[in-house]
């Protein structure tokens, strides 16, 4: 018990870290994300750039993706620390992945719903604002919630380039200490406990923005 | 300076080397994921409310953790017990536990396309429960689900990257070596995302074909 | 100026491919008139309705609302031919639609439904666009459920609602797309009523209906086609009552013999 409380404050410390590196990942996911699938309905020109964009990041591991970024970058000149080479590379992976999300939420809307809307005079803008997007991201929004999970528990393999997150704070503390149990244990009740609390987060949400369709 | 050519010759055998380690490496975390996988779903739907539990906190685990600190669990703990685990068993072991998780998840679905005709037909010709399984439904259930299992191998290939850090000879370990010893990081790395990439594409494809055939004898 | 035609259609045609799903349709309505468009399933006539408003495109002849050509500038009708979208919206602005499948938007209120179109399409300012909304679902009889989700309605009334939503914009021609076809029996009156108290006000319409009694009722223009084509067309009730060609009478056979039990009118 005694061990436990000790190590506690570093676990604290890491978690934040880990939280932070995810989330602005994630955020730059999500935005990145929803650019590419806004520009695939209004460029039709964009969508071979789309499929190809989706193909590279979905066709490789993100740690592949990391290594580019943190270690080949600088090659040309581009020198990142561990953490913004992290969030970047965060940002990149999960953008291709929330882009197919918003893509298969606008997918969801009837064609009807969104020919009612140009018969009656609204601009494809609006029509994109007002008529699809309410629908699709309350649609999409448990996805993304999973998406978000997805990207924390990949923000673990960033310790491989020294990012003081979660993983890496376990693997100092088993080095130091040499006790291997309980750090790991704790390590893995960390990122569960994390990742449920998303979870739960995002089906609240969701099923809040779907009540609509309950009447 | 040799050229591009002539130093992708040196990394040619090296990476392919790695890349096949990574492949039969998933393979056969893939097999014995699927057989767990079955395990997981039969206790999922059994009468134990104890195997009922532990199926659910075992796919919920899974799923919520990172494959990377379950890796870790994996190969660090057995040796905390004075239990030898080398790095491949370890790493084969986290993979297939891992994607078993996922793979209840989608013979779930699978299992759930068979009709309950079919069941009551074995029943009625008295077939055993367990050859229903193995001669009925696991065929049917390999079918039906053959391309989310395809895109879950993708998804292990993927996810496998991360057992270079216990220093399996993996496609990632290898470009790794490779860097360390041409100090040329963006080449390598791009050079070895391309491998993946020709991986994961070829089984794309391959899942694009099976789904398309499935539907041919549909 | 007054006998210029709302829509006139002059040798309108559409391929998929090699499959000519309409070809040589000529049609013209003048302002009150009631056209109804009736023949077997795939015999176009969905399509046609669809071409009169740009939401298909179509590659022969040309299509004049009020005074100007829908969909392209030029003599062309290929694909890089077509209008910018913006000018499309300009020539189909009198024209509003109601739809086989309702389509009206789930996340929004029947009012919101109903003043959508006013608000962002027109610049209306919100209390304007309540004001004429409330006046519209008054007239279909949906007051009540204005503040009502679409998941909430009978099918009926939902297509109430979108009847509610097209007279809104105000239009000078009302398309309308099976609009009964969606609905269970017992709902389909008081969504035919809706419609036929919208003809006695002077709507112009253009309307795709199965519903043979109530075409011969309410229609002053009726077009019969077939394979992609125009077969006849004549005023209601005489086409119903003598059709000229055989196709025709083979298509109304079943409607004949139905009819001669009591025969089922809209009350109104």
């Amino acid at each position: 018990m005694e061990e436990l409380l000790k190590l506690l404050p570093a676990f604290g410390e890491a978690m934040l870290v880990t939280l932070g590196v995810s989330l602005a990942g994630a955020a730059i996911g999500l935005v990145v994300g929803f650019a590419l699938n806004a520009l695939r309905l209004a460029v039709s020109a964009f969508n071979l750039l789309y499929q190809l964009y989706i193909w590279l990041i979905r066709g490789t591991p993100f740690l592949a993706q990391l290594m580019v970024i943190y270690f080949g970058l600088p090659v040309i000149g581009l020198r990142l620390s561990a953490i913004e080479a992290s969030i970047l590379s965060l940002g990149l992976y999960s953008a291709a992945y929330f882009a197919e999300l918003f893509r298969s939420a606008w997918g969801s809307v009837p064609t009807g719903q969104v020919e009612s809307a140009r018969v009656h005079g609204l601009s494809r803008g609006q029509t994109f604002w007002h008529i699809q997007a309410p629908q699709a991201l309350a649609f999409a929004l448990p996805l993304l919630g999973n998406q978000v999970i997805l990207t924390i528990k990949e923000s673990a393999v960033t310790s491989i380039i020294t990012v003081p997150e979660l993983t890496m704070a376990a693997g100092r503390i088993v080095s130091t200490t040499f006790s291997y149990v309980l750090p790991y244990a704790l390590l893995v009740l960390s990122y569960w406990l994390l990742t449920m609390a998303v979870a739960m987060t995002a089906e609240y949400l969701g099923r809040r923005a779907t009540r609509y369709l309950r009447g | 300076m040799t050229d591009f050519s002539s130093r992708l010759a040196l990394y040619w055998p090296a990476l392919l080397d790695g890349a096949l380690t990574t492949l039969w490496l998933c393979a056969a975390s893939m097999v014995l994921g699927f057989l767990i996988g079955v395990a997981i779903h039969l206790l999922c739907n059994g009468r134990s409310h104890l195997g009922r539990a532990f199926a659910r906190v075992y796919v919920s685990f899974f799923r919520g953790t990172p494959v990377l600190a379950q890796l870790m669990l994996l190969f660090y703990l057995p040796s905390a017990l004075n239990i030898d685990v080398s790095p491949l068993v370890a790493a084969g072991a986290a993979l297939a536990l891992n994607s078993a998780a996922y793979q209840s998840q989608i013979l779930r679905s699978g299992f759930a396309g068979i009709a309950k005709g079919q069941l009551e037909a074995a029943s009625v010709f008295s077939i055993g429960k367990w050859k229903t399984l193995l001669h009925i439904q696991i065929p049917q259930v390999l079918r039906l689900t053959s391309p989310a299992l395809i895109s879950e191998l993708i998804d292990v290939i993927k996810v496998s990257a991360v057992v270079s850090v216990i220093s399996i000879t993996d496609l990632m370990r290898v470009s790794q070596q490779l860097v360390a010893q041409t100090y040329r990081p963006l080449e390598v790395y791009l050079v070895s995302a391309v491998f993946y990439l020709a991986l994961t594409s070829l089984l794309v494809l391959l899942g694009k074909y099976l789904e398309h055939r499935w539907k041919e004898h549909a | 100026m007054s006998n210029l035609p709302l829509l006139q259609m002059r040798g309108v045609g559409k391929s998929y491919g090699s499959n000519r799903v309409l070809q040589g349709f000529d049609l013209s309505v003048q302002a009150g008139e009631i056209v109804s468009l009736i023949g077997p399933s795939g015999s176009g006539k969905t399509t046609a309705l669809r071409c009169m408003n740009f939401l298909e495109s179509y590659d022969e002849g040309e299509i004049w609302i009020d005074g100007q050509l829908l969909g392209y500038s030029g003599p062309g009708r290929s694909a890089k031919d077509r209008d910018s979208e913006s000018q499309i919206d300009e020539v189909r602005k009198p024209l509003a639609m109601v739809f086989q499948q309702f389509n009206l938007w789930p996340h929004m209120t029947v009012r919101e439904n109903v003043t959508a179109p006013l608000v962002l399409g027109k610049g209306m300012n919100k209390a304007e666009a309540c004001a004429l909304a409330d006046a519209a679902l008054a007239r279909v009889g949906l007051a009540a459920k204005a503040d009502a989700y679409p998941a909430r309605l009978s099918g009926g009334q939902q297509q109430r609602a979108g009847i509610a939503r097209a007279l809104a914009v105000n239009p000078r021609l009302m398309l309308l797309d099976e609009p009964t076809s969606a609905l269970d029996p017992e709902l389909v009156e008081e969504v035919l009523l809706v419609i036929k108290g919208l003809a006695e006000d002077g709507m112009t319409m253009v309307m795709v209906t199965h519903e043979m009694s109530f075409a011969a009722q309410i229609s002053t223009q009726v077009v019969f086609m077939e394979a992609g084509q125009i077969v006849e067309t004549g005023v209601a009730p005489s086409m119903f009552e003598a059709p000229k060609t055989e196709r025709l009478q083979r298509f109304l056979q079943p409607w004949f013999n139905r009819s001669l039990t009591p025969r089922t009118e809209v009350a109104g």
